[in-house]
């Protein structure tokens, strides 16, 4: 068929292909540019200086087994968190904490390892009530107790959202069955559950591990040394203290092909397409369970929902006193203000950027044919998860090293890394309600003229708003919680919400840095709302649109 | 006069394809018979250019028209249900047959409201697809083809799951239309549909 162009502005194919292929290729480009700079600096790659290095065989042994032990943690607390979640529809708070499963997903780690500390750390809640009755527990937050804690209080509901996503998508037939049989416990779990979590598990613990062993803030916070150091810490350490490169770029290398070869074994059949958490539930099916059963269900969601909240209440209630005005203005402010105005001067920009770039990817994706042509997109979608964003910028910082002279040209890099970071999480939230616009309604639009411009204008902007403004939200909020890039390019003295937030844990002003804390959660949520109310329809629509998909946050 | 010349169409893995070949003169209606799965909704979405021949030709008045894009094609579509954008109220679905922007003149504008009068629907303009019946939105959707006055309707069971009233409706809009010297193409398993409405079957 002859594709002549309509009218239409922008009608012609290309305009959905061409955009968006050459995005994938320019960020390819410019990843394997980093990772060549990354080779060339770290010259012939002596591997025999991590074994022969105590401290450097430490880090990466310390990397790999507290990965290891998230994982196995996270998944223990998120299978059964799951099931129940699935089971028992009618447990009361069930959607509440279904939003705060969101919400620690989006969480900061600096503002959520301040909440953890504020309950397990020497001062904390738990800890001194824990105190009174057993005054020589010997428990220390600080060192790799914390550093699984922490995991665990961010892998856990992102797995068991997932898992759940995974256990609701079981096809209602064969729960109408199991339900007719009566089946339950070990043969409801051979039949069905297992089943239906065994072909995502790898990806899975592939996905946790990988957030595990890129972990930065979470270790620079509560990690208790040289003993408890990643490769992540130490790569930063390296560039920014000792200014040893070669030795960077080695353990960028090494992080590298450790997180690349699990990626590579996880996802040799499929890409990692069902990974993300949706938010799209169906109707239950009550399957058969005994009283025993309901109960321990019920109180293992009771424990997950404190164990989730707990932390939050932290923030709010050390962080409030600090930023109520009680007599004057807390000097407080002095520091917040230009921190905000500086944290959304990078997260604008990198959430636009992440969502125009989503956008594109995803059209491009759907128009390409051909092997290696729609491998471009689909791959530079999916980049980011596999490339630590440390070791891409360490690479981009070494490519640049002479030339990144001031600070606003740092600050641009961070924005792109971050938006960079946040394109695998923005396209799937994006991915599901652009797909939505039926066969029918393609035909007919194509049959009245419908395309470009106009298609997008009046088939696809309607129904893509809402998403398009979460997508900006979750871009923005990793953006803005950002504590990862901005350490190794940000400037100390003119430092962001989360680096002021981290100064102030390490100088010991546990309050401020509270305030700080609950005004960085106070901004995202207020994201959150402004872009939800801005986005909502002006004319009301009576189906509702799709329900938006939740991504989960790297946290660096 | 609209022709299907020896045009011959196959789904990828099928081994038997159809052959299609009739014509039917302006001011006619040709009924599309067979029971389902037997390619009625085929030779519609070929005609439309949803789909694209093997081989073959298809003409409106001497022109050949099977190389065109949907939207260059003279020919208007209703198919059984998803005429109508779910998101976009009454008075914008019938706009867009008119402008694919939907920049529209006054005039035109003039011309929803009354066609909307005309067909027993004044003042559902406003009024969102999913408030409708399904006799009011077939009734929609066959007044946006209708406005784009294209030589040819492809009716795909446009009446199939309606109530007898609202098919009444549906037929006396087509029998208007057919007077007009429209081009009628009508997929329906329905005996009566035929009955009224067409002049000649082609069967499958």
């Amino acid at each position: 068929m002859i594709n002549r162009p309509s009218n239409a502005p922008l009608s012609h194919p290309y305009w959905q292909l061409v955009p968006g292929i050459v995005l994938g290729t320019g960020l390819i480009g410019l990843v394997l540019l980093g990772l060549g700079s990354l080779l060339v600096t770290a010259g012939h790659l002596d591997f025999s200086v991590v074994w022969s290095s105590r401290y450097l065989r430490g880090v990466v042994t310390f990397t790999l087994w507290q990965a290891v032990l998230s994982v196995l943690l996270s998944l223990l607390v998120a299978v059964p968190v799951a099931l129940a979640l699935a089971r028992f529809h009618d447990f009361t708070g069930r959607a509440l904490l279904l939003r705060l499963m969101e919400l620690s997903l989006v969480l900061p780690t600096i503002v959520a390892v301040s909440g953890i500390i504020g309950v397990y750390g020497r001062q904390g809640w738990l800890t001194t009530m824990v105190s009174e009755w057993f005054p020589h527990h010997g428990w220390n937050l600080y060192g790799v107790n914390g550093i699984l804690l922490a995991h665990v209080f961010f892998n856990a509901p992102l797995a068991a959202r997932i898992l759940l996503q995974t256990l609701e998508a079981v096809p209602a037939p064969r729960l109408r069955i199991a339900s007719q049989l009566g089946l339950r416990g070990w043969w409801l779990w051979r039949t069905v559950h297992w089943p239906a979590m065994r072909p995502i598990l790898p990806g899975l613990a592939a996905l946790v591990f990988t957030l595990c062993f890129t972990s930065f803030a979470i270790i620079m916070t509560l990690g208790g040394g040289p003993a408890t150091t990643t490769l992540e810490v130490a790569i930063y350490q390296a560039l920014r203290f000792e200014f040893d490169f070669a030795q960077a770029a080695l353990l960028a290398v090494i992080q590298l092909v450790i997180c690349g070869s699990l990626w590579w074994l996880a996802f040799q059949k499929q890409m990692p397409t069902s990974l993300m958490p949706g938010r799209r539930f169906s109707n239950p099916i009550t399957l058969r369970y005994s009283v025993s059963q309901r109960c321990l269900g019920a109180v293992l969601l009771w424990v997950f929902f404190v164990f989730l909240t707990l932390p939050l209440f932290a923030i709010i209630l050390r962080g409030a006193p600090a930023l109520v005005p009680l007599n004057g203005i807390p000097a407080l402010y002095f520091q917040l203000l230009p921190a905000t105005g500086r944290s959304l001067l990078i997260a604008i920009p990198a959430g636009l950027g992440a969502v125009l770039g989503a956008l594109l990817t995803l059209a491009a994706t759907h128009k390409s044919s051909g092997k290696m042509l729609s491998a471009i997109p689909v791959t530079a979608g999916y980049l980011p998860l596999v490339v630590p964003p440390l070791v891409l910028g360490t690479g981009l910082f070494l490519l640049l090293r002479p030339g990144l002279g001031n600070t606003a040209q740092g600050w641009a890099l961070v924005s792109f890394i971050n938006g960079l970071m946040a394109l695998p999480f923005v396209i799937q939230v994006l991915r599901g309600p652009l797909a939505e616009l039926d066969d029918n309604s393609r035909r007919l639009a194509d049959q009245l003229g419908v395309l470009g411009w106009y298609r997008w204008r009046w088939l696809y902007w309607p129904r893509m708003r809402r998403p398009i403004a979460l997508g900006l939200a979750y871009g923005t909020a990793l953006s803005m919680g950002d504590f990862g890039v901005i350490a190794l390019f940000g400037s100390p003295g003119q430092p962001t919400l989360p680096v002021l937030m981290y100064q102030q844990l390490s100088s010991y002003r546990v309050a401020d840095a509270a305030g700080t804390g609950l005004w960085l959660l106070g901004l995202l949520m207020l994201i959150f709302v402004v872009l939800s109310a801005i986005s909502r329809p002006a004319i009301r629509t009576q189906r509702v649109t799709a329900s938006p998909s939740v991504v989960e946050p790297e946290h660096a | 006069m609209l022709e299907l010349d020896q045009l011959s169409f196959r789904y990828p893995g099928q081994t038997t394809g159809w052959q299609f070949g009739f014509s039917v003169a302006p001011g006619h209606c040709v009924a599309v018979h067979g029971a389902s799965g037997t390619g009625k909704s085929t030779v519609l979405n070929l005609i439309a250019g949803f789909l694209e021949p093997d081989s073959g030709a298809i003409r409106l008045a001497g022109q050949a028209i099977q190389n065109l894009s949907p939207w260059e094609r003279p020919v208007s579509s209703v198919f059984q249900e998803h005429n109508l954008f779910e998101h976009l109220d009454v008075a914008t679905n019938i706009g867009l047959g008119l402008h694919s922007g939907l920049k529209l003149t006054s005039d035109q504008r003039q011309m929803i409201a009354q066609s909307l009068d005309r067909a027993g629907l004044a003042g559902f303009g406003y009024r969102m697809p999913a408030e409708l019946s399904g006799g009011q939105r077939q009734r929609i959707a066959l007044l946006r083809a209708i406005l784009r006055r294209k030589p040819v309707l492809l009716l795909d069971e446009p009446m199939t799951g309606l109530d007898p009233d609202a098919k009444h409706n549906l037929r006396t809009m087509l029998l208007e239309e057919k007077a007009r010297g429209a081009i009628l193409v009508l997929a329906s398993h329905d005996e009566e549909d035929r009955k009224v409405l067409a002049d000649q079957v082609w069967n499958l």
